[in-house]
């Protein structure tokens, strides 16, 4: 059962890779860098803890079922606390603040014109993300980003394939109406 | 281009985009990232090889050791010196005997009965 230096370097390098966008999507769900990065170190932990010695094949989609646990948990407990806090009348204000530097092309680049574009369009792209539900949200990055099949994106999500099917069609269809500039 | 090509273009452009989101992350993240996966990993061998280290055998072997040595004080102290309740080869035999310790628990009373038997017996000669 113990670790092979081999074995571990697989486990490294496919937690290397899924890692970012492992962050990015618990970012979606959280709108907060620092959550983010607890969601995932808690995936990452459960992962290796539970998982790690199942076939390679496995792991993608039983990385991605942890997160969407963790990160489902955390929007009912977060839905809650947001509850009370406007109960008592307070706002939480826990959404990270944009940073006024990356708004600005980087006059060094080749085309800074092209980079400031392409800049409102991941811009507009992740605020339109951010808008839809969260279990569309889920559906559509791992459909269309992770490139899950149907199935796959069901056992992650721990739902039927029906509703994934449902989530995800809602999910496109809203954002192809957000993103009417990134479509051409 | 029809609705489907224009879906999947669409879709190929998000996934650029998101894609690019990854790259540019910036470096204070990434760097909480991987300190966040070597975490993770470091826990899984420490986890595993716990079991295996030799503090561990070392109190599971001083912990038998000990029990060991505990029993063996034990029986040694509170066995009695050989003493059994049977002290003639003839006991040892009623004792160990199941069948008929009915018989030998009530032997006073077939002796008494034996005895008394004898009386009618002279009753009906005399």
């Amino acid at each position: 059962m113990e670790l092979t230096l081999n074995s571990k370097d697989t486990l490294s390098r496919f937690l290397a890779d899924v890692e970012r966008r492992a962050f990015k999507m618990a970012k979606f769900a959280s709108r907060n860098t620092d959550e983010a990065l607890d969601l995932v170190q808690e995936t990452m932990f459960e992962f290796v803890r539970r998982y790690s010695a199942r076939p390679e094949g496995e792991w993608k989609v039983l990385f991605y079922r942890i997160l969407q646990s963790r990160m489902t948990d955390w929007h009912r407990r977060t839905t809650v606390r947001k509850r009370f806090l406007a109960w008592l009348g307070r706002g939480d204000g826990e959404e990270d603040q944009e940073d006024p530097l990356q708004n600005f092309a980087d006059p060094a680049s080749p085309n800074p014109y092209d980079q400031t574009v392409r800049r409102e369009d991941m811009k507009a792209l992740e605020k339109a993300v951010r808008t839809l539900p969260l279990r569309q949200q889920q559906a559509f990055l791992l459909r269309a980003w992770e490139g899950m099949a149907v199935a796959q994106a069901a056992f992650a999500m721990g739902c039927s394939e029906g509703s994934i099917k449902t989530h995800y069609s809602r999910a496109v269809h809203a954002l192809r109406g957000l993103l009417e500039d990134i479509r051409s | 281009m029809n609705a489907n090509d224009r879906e999947k273009h669409f879709l190929g452009k998000v996934k650029d985009l998101l894609n690019e989101g990854v790259e540019n992350l910036d470096s204070q993240t990434r760097l909480r990232l991987e300190h966040v996966r070597i975490r993770a990993l470091r826990s899984a061998a420490e986890k595993r090889s716990r079991f295996f280290t030799p503090q561990r055998w070392i109190m599971v072997g001083g912990f038998a050791t000990a029990t060991m040595a505990a029993m063996v004080l034990f029986f040694w102290l509170h066995t009695s010196p050989g003493v059994l309740p049977a002290k003639h080869f003839e006991d040892f035999e009623i004792i160990t005997s199941k069948e008929y310790i009915d018989f030998y628990q009530n032997l006073d009373f077939y002796r008494w009965l034996a005895t008394n038997e004898d009386y009618p017996a002279q009753g009906k000669t005399s």
